[in-house]
């Protein structure tokens, strides 16, 4: 694999060139929040990359669109046409942190489960991620703690680190260095200085992450509390609000709705959250998870029980921003560390 | 047929007086503007603003609310609420920016045939003014 | 700055009452510059109860906000009181709850604490950047924020809410139990910023919504940490009829605004949470000025101040404006 550099200001240009053979989605800067979008002449501006630690809105909105239609129909024409995107696109995702990237990694196995999902799977096929490692994370990030880290590559195609004037740039897997060979005319060899000046970023920025959790044990302990009111003290002053899975990498539920016009119409689907109370209520009107005590428990559980249960692997990449965006400071290294904490009667 | 703008305008007629009222423009064969599309309920105070934002959404231009004159409800009250309510909608929309002369509001009564006329052409000049509803629309965005 | 023994002991008395289930208030937040909303159901909680400048979120919401799910056959409900802590403004969330009669007065008890001001962790942050304060006090026209040992101090404007810098009720409307005592008042609203927006042309209104609406992503953060958006089912979730389509785009999105904001016309009693809480930085206020000042302007009517009004939209006068009606 390849090392390069280029200069940071020339980073439209780097764009621009990008955009010859792929489909370039990054960083924007729309009315105040930055997001991932795609970079077009004419729409937002690209964020600057010393000006945010991560996206409001994680880029699974790329691979997982908030609102994607399946497929459209029309009165008289006989059938159905699906809307599945072409996995022979190319798409770049450029500026990524490893958190993210990490979580399509763990996304990745439920949309690939029992039901192989062409929509996920031909986007996630076609896009190239080109990362960019974290200098300085967030309070509240804790990626450390769940086998990432500010600088890991492990889940990228690319990974980038920003030096300052430069940025230094790696290819990571064949897809990367395609990529990059398609603008080498404006990329420069890479020298031993800049990787010292890498490895000692890596060194410093995992430093600086002041939040961590041991997960030893918190799978096997989470099922033990269903019952326990041990949740009540979160839920309590839970708003049953969508922010902290919205805004979740992993989180992955969706509804599926039709909606049908007159001659016309389309059958689409929608991120869902379990933290609305619509999320569980059956046509009966009967809800099993009544109140926002066993939807706080769902949400804590899944991530950290019952999807390593299922694919070995916790839902969870640290990315912080359940505990940066929620308004009533529901902290999910609180309640993990308040989890284990606490004293369960054996039955019987 | 020409390429002219129409405008879509669809009102909402309470059933003791303006759809009376309507009622009455027809027999007597006064000519209004087709361009109205009528919704027959049975008090102005049934009208929800969601029926108005729900009908800009789905393509209408301009949306006409009409009710009995004040005083004259024929549940007593019904006008009186769906006047506040109106007047605080009309603000909002324009304060989001939809043209404040796309929602218009009326009291026509069962014997004001001429009336009924003269608001529905009014309603629809100022519409046609503005031109079509290029904002919120549900079929333009993302389909 | 309201002594954290007082409080404690009071609301210690509160708590410990044989008609209290449940006390809402404020505990340390476990970072940043916020205090976190604390509901406590025993007399030893009652010294995590802080109140200073990070104690932003309104303990009304809470109020409406407990669910009550069916109970088991043979289970009595706890009827028995709820103890509420409450700035000026949060009083004034609590009288407009009673005065569409989510409850009663004396399921409540309500311990009134003199606010002059709170934090807005925006603008916090912008200043001193992601750090968690060790102290936040308001001696005089400054703001006093210790971070690592440092002290320093910002005029007002710099890190409070807007609205406390237009704050015209620092003192709790009701009140049981007082901490502390009441302030004078120190601000007043001249709704310039309604003005101002108003200066612009439709198109210039629309260009700025079309903005901000497409950046929403429906979490409803802002209907549900509104203390006046408690109906068991919402209007904008129920499926039949649909009168809002789950998908988010800019059409559902405007929809979903203008229904939530005209759902508060004459009841927003300006607490800003929704625009506090909200991920993507949607200007929600600009929507609700606007309809607390012509309501104030047309009906003369301010929600959340009288416990005996009749709510706006169910009453009438016949002389009422009539200003666009043909």
């Amino acid at each position: 694999m390849a090392d390069y550099v280029f200069q940071k200001e020339k980073i439209e240009e780097l764009l621009g060139g990008m955009a010859k053979n792929y489909e370039v989605h990054a960083p924007l800067l729309n009315a105040g929040i930055v997001r991932f979008g795609k970079v077009e002449e004419g729409g937002p501006a690209l964020a600057k990359l010393d000006d945010y630690s991560n996206s409001s809105v994680p880029p699974k909105e790329l691979l997982f669109p908030q609102t994607e239609t399946l497929f459209r129909y029309r009165l008289g024409t006989g059938g159905i046409e699906p809307k599945v995107p072409d996995a022979g696109a190319k798409v770049a995702v450029f500026g990524i942190r490893p958190c993210d990237a990490q979580a399509f990694a763990i996304v990745d196995k439920l949309f690939g489960w029992d039901y192989p999902d062409p929509y996920f799977q031909n986007r996630r096929k076609s896009t190239v991620l080109i990362g960019l490692a974290c200098s300085s994370p967030c309070s509240t990030c804790f990626c450390t703690s769940l086998g990432g880290g500010p600088t890991n590559d492990e889940y990228l195609d690319v990974a980038m680190y920003d030096l300052g004037n430069e940025i230094y740039l790696k290819t990571v897997t064949e897809k990367g260095d395609e990529l990059c060979k398609s603008i080498s005319d404006l990329l420069e060899e890479a020298s031993p200085s800049h990787l010292e000046a890498c490895q000692n970023q890596s060194k410093e920025a995992a430093s600086k992450i002041r939040r961590s959790i041991d997960t030893n044990g918190i799978p096997e302990k989470l099922p033990a509390l269903y019952d326990n009111p041990f949740w009540e003290q979160f839920s309590d002053r839970c708003l049953g609000c969508g922010i902290c899975t919205y805004l979740c990498p992993t989180c992955h539920c969706f509804d599926i709705q039709d909606e049908v016009e007159v001659f016309d119409g389309r059958r689409a689907r929608m991120w869902d959250t379990c933290m609305f109370e619509e999320y569980t209520r059956h046509a009966s009107g009967h809800n099993p998870r009544p109140t926002r005590k066993e939807r706080t428990r769902n949400r804590v559980s899944h991530k950290y029980s019952y999807f390593p249960t299922n694919f070995g692997v916790i839902a969870c990449v640290g990315c912080g921003r359940c505990i940066k965006y929620c308004p009533v400071n529901i902290d999910i290294i609180d309640i993990l560390e308040k989890s284990i904490a606490v004293e369960v009667k054996e039955a019987g | 047929m020409s390429d002219e703008f129409e405008p879509t305008i669809i009102a909402f007629l309470c059933n003791w007086c303006s759809y009376a009222g309507a009622d009455l423009a027809g027999t007597s064969r006064i000519h209004y503007p087709p361009n109205v599309k009528i919704i027959r309920v049975m008090c102005s105070g049934r009208v929800n603003p969601l029926f108005l934002m729900n009908a800009l959404q789905q393509g209408a231009d301009g949306v006409l609310i009409s009710g009995c004159h004040p005083g004259d409800c024929h549940y007593l009250e019904g006008n009186y609420y769906s006047r506040r309510r109106f007047v605080l909608m009309h603000r909002l929309l324009e304060h989001i920016g939809v043209h404040p002369n796309r929602v218009h509001m009326s009291w026509v009564s069962a014997s004001e045939g001429e009336k009924f006329k003269e608001v529905v052409s009014e309603v629809r000049d100022k519409v046609k003014e503005i031109g079509p509803m290029n904002q919120f629309g549900r079929r333009q965005i993302n389909w | 700055m309201v002594d954290q023994g007082e409080l404690r002991q009071k609301a210690k008395e509160v708590i410990s009452r044989e008609d209290v289930r449940r006390l809402i208030g404020w505990k340390r937040g476990t970072y940043g510059f916020e205090a976190a909303p604390a509901v406590i159901k025993d007399p030893s909680e009652a010294d995590e109860l802080v109140f200073d400048p990070t104690c932003v979120q309104n303990p009304a919401s809470f109020v409406t906000l407990e669910e009550k799910p069916p109970l088991p056959r043979g289970v009595e409900p706890d009827l028995r009181k709820v103890g509420v802590f409450a700035k000026g403004c949060d009083s004034r969330a609590l009288i407009q709850q009673m005065v569409e009669q989510a409850y009663e007065r004396d399921h409540i008890v309500v311990i009134g604490i003199p606010c002059r001001g709170v934090i807005d962790h925006r603008k916090a942050e912008k200043l001193f950047g992601d750090v968690t304060p060790d102290l936040v006090e308001i001696s005089g026209d400054k703001v006093v924020i210790e971070i690592g040992g440092e002290k320093r101090e910002v005029a007002r404007e710099d890190v409070l809410m807007a609205k406390c810098l237009r704050c015209r009720y620092p003192n709790p409307l009701i009140s049981d139990v007082l901490v502390g005592g009441e302030v004078e008042k120190f601000a007043d609203d001249d709704f310039s910023d309604v003005d101002e927006f108003e200066k612009k042309s439709p198109a210039e209104k629309w260009e700025f919504w079309e903005k901000e609406f497409s950046k929403c992503i429906r979490c409803y953060s802002c209907r549900n940490v509104c203390p006046m958006c408690y109906c068991p089912e919402c209007v904008v979730t129920r499926l039949k009829p649909q009168w809002t389509r789950r998908s988010v785009d800019l059409s559902e999105n405007t929809s979903y605004h203008i229904e939530r904001s005209w759902h508060l016309a004459g009841r927003c009693i300006e607490c800003m949470e929704c625009e506090r809480v909200c991920p993507m930085d949607i200007p929600i206020m600009t929507l609700n000025r606007k309809l607390t000042r012509d309501v104030k302007e047309l009906f003369s009517y301010e929600p959340g101040t009288d416990v005996e009004a009749s709510p706006l939209l169910t009453s009438y006068n016949p002389q009422d404006p009539e200003e666009y009606i043909m």
